[in-house]
């Protein structure tokens, strides 16, 4: 057996995941010399330096050419840069908004930020994994840790339910998504996504019934995972019963990482399919989990719940970017160019790359949105109410205009992004996409798209009327203010503001993003 | 020799019995094991694809199976004892606090 002769330089392009894994280390390590008593407000700290160091070392990654590291088993391209990128942004506004949090239950300890390191690191991975079991086991090393962040407060009914189900539904789609695996390594001999494409040409023609049989498994596992309708049920249980610094985790990490890994996975498995296949999946996808997690969310009065479904919708407009990526002209395989090489390419190629764009702006989009919403959701719940369940009530919004205003203008800001109503990030990035669906020719189903977005806007709107227009609840407890939480209104309120109003340098930036390996 | 396909069909049927299981059983330990089941039965397709291959990679998988599933198995044994301390029952009816 030849073992690789692996340099330092070959480590390069994991730095960010190592760095998290070494700050997770550390806090863990750490928390062995701390008295019960002691002070453990650098825990924090430590976790957005880590984060913004993966980061910013992630944007620098973002410039090198796209190249296979560790033999295949991975590779490093803008596309896995971006990624990461957005999981640090993702894993350093959860962790600010966990400071307060957790100080009110009395529940501050390493554990908990270095499980969040350890699962975005997990994240960062997965983004960049082109075989299959490193994409299975990038998967549950982020889904390991997050079942535990989810049942990290141990009194309480409601958080060890949520990470019940989160785990037996986490575990159930990871056996469906490597039960997939072991059919296509049947089928064609390897597990490298890169090795994979002539073979799986020749298994087409002699044995299809595996391939097809595990493209779909792997579909549904990832399903699960993006929580696409109908494989969502888990979804509004576990982003209500986990912490809320967690609930954003998981709403901005987990699912940025999931839905790079589908689609790097499936711009291989479906080529040499006929391209009517995963497109059809994927539409009947996003069809179902646009107007199902819209129409779900609108009656929800409790805001963490709602919050929930809006993620379910929110999926849907991406699965519609990844739709639009299989639309392929007749006797054409679909293929996503770089932006180098898209001079020479038709106009379905350019609406194609497009939509890659899009679904790249959308997940930074919502990372911002729904990190800033959840923040704010930790920054007025009560634990006292957190067993009747009314912590999250609508009523806890009215009148706070008038009792904080940059707080109501903040969530204003989120709900409007989320909601893609102008001038925000929220908007461009749904331009994007509908846009890019539309010129590859899915105008149906971005009507469709349309129409639950503006009944979403519902629920988002209902939120802001509570806080600028309804009065302030009789005996309402005065709030807490924590510098953490403040901290990550301001960066995604600004992020959410700014990307909305001058988009144009991130997306001449996203174009150089859209870049895979291998396409 | 025992033909591969046997042994193909004997994991899909261990696989669908997981699948089955996990979907009707309401004891919170057989869900578990359930998905057990079904990891296995992925590690024999693998083992079983590996011999007609004649390689080794999925005799490498089977074994990242493994450890995979020992990692899952700890987290998830101590989330089964949070919700029983909880609530002092393991039934997966009894498991649903949160319904709107």
């Amino acid at each position: 057996m030849n073992l690789p002769n692996l340099t330092l330089a070959d480590f390069l392009p994991l730095l960010p995941a190592i760095i998290m894994v070494v700050a997770a280390s550390v806090l863990l390590l750490s928390e062995v010399f701390l008295s019960a008593t002691a002070s453990r407000g650098y825990q924090a700290v430590l976790t957005v330096v880590a984060a913004a160091a993966s980061g910013a070392v992630a944007v620098g990654l973002m410039f090198e050419p796209p190249q296979e590291v560790f033999l295949g088993f991975g590779v490093l391209d803008p596309f896995s840069s971006f990624l990461t990128l957005v999981v640090s942004v993702g894993l350093g506004l959860a962790a600010l908004s966990a400071v307060g949090f957790l100080r009110k239950r009395g529940a501050e300890r390493g554990e908990f930020y270095a499980l969040m390191l350890f699962a975005s690191a997990g994240m960062s991975l997965l983004a960049m994994s082109t075989e299959f079991i490193t994409i299975f086991v990038n998967i549950e090393i982020l889904s390991i840790a997050t079942y535990a962040l989810t049942a990290y407060l141990r009194r309480g009914t409601r958080p060890s339910e949520a990470g019940f189900k989160y785990f037996i539904l986490g575990a159930f789609s990871s056996a469906i998504l490597l039960y997939g695996t072991a059919l296509l390594y049947g089928a064609t001999g390897t597990t490298k996504l890169n090795d994979m494409v002539i073979p799986l040409q020749q298994a087409l023609h002699g044995n299809p019934a595996l391939v097809y049989v595990g493209a779909v498994l792997i579909a549904a596992g990832f399903a699960f995972k993006v929580a696409a309708v109908p494989f969502h049920m888990w979804t509004p249980d576990v982003y209500e019963g986990a912490p809320t610094p967690v609930t954003a985790l998981m709403s901005a990490g987990v699912k940025a990482a999931a839905f790079a890994s589908l689609v790097r996975v499936f711009l291989t498995v479906g080529k040499g399919m006929d391209p009517k296949l995963p497109l059809m999946l994927f539409a009947t996808l996003a069809l179902l989990t646009m107007v199902a997690g819209n129409l779900m969310a609108i009656p929800q009065r409790n805001v963490k719940r709602m919050l929930a479904y809006s993620s379910i919708a929110h999926a849907g407009y991406l699965l519609l970017g990844v739709a639009a990526l299989f639309v392929a002209a007749p006797g054409e395989s679909f293929r996503v160019l770089s932006a180098s090489s898209l001079s020479g390419g038709t106009p379905l190629d350019v609406a194609r790359s497009d939509a890659l764009r899009g679904i790249l702006y959308y997940l930074l989009a919502y990372t911002f949105s729904a990190a800033g919403a959840f923040a704010m959701v930790s920054a007025l719940e009560r634990r006292e109410d957190e067993e009747k369940g009314t912590a999250w009530d609508l009523e806890r919004f009215a009148g706070l205009a008038q009792r904080r205003p940059g707080y109501a203008f903040a969530m204003a800001a989120f709900m409007l992004s989320l909601g893609g109503i102008p001038p925000t990030v929220g908007f461009m990035s749904k331009l994007l996409i509908f846009q890019a669906a539309i010129d590859v020719g899915l105008v149906g189903l971005t009507i469709v798209a349309v129409l639950s977005s503006a009944a979403g806007a519902y629920y988002y709107l209902r939120v802001v009327v509570y806080m600028f227009m309804h009065p302030v609840p009789e005996g309402a407890q005065p709030l807490e203010r924590n510098w953490g939480t403040e901290a990550a209104l301001v960066i995604s309120t600004v992020a959410v503001v700014l990307l909305g109003i001058l988009p144009g340098h991130v997306t001449d930036w996203l174009a150089q993003a859209g870049t895979l390996f291998g396409q | 020799m025992v033909p591969i396909t046997y042994y193909l069909l004997l994991a899909a049927a261990l696989f669908c019995m997981g699948m089955f299981g996990v979907l009707v059983r309401t004891n919170a330990l057989v869900v578990f094991m359930c998905v057990e089941l079904m990891l296995n039965a992925v590690n024999l397709t693998f083992l079983a694809f590996a011999r007609m291959h004649g390689d080794g990679i999925g005799h490498v998988s089977a074994f990242f199976v493994i450890a995979v599933a020992a990692a899952e198995a700890a987290i998830g044994l101590a989330i089964v004892i949070a919700v029983f301390r909880s609530r002092g029952s393991v039934n997966v009816d009894d498991i649903r606090t949160m319904k709107h």
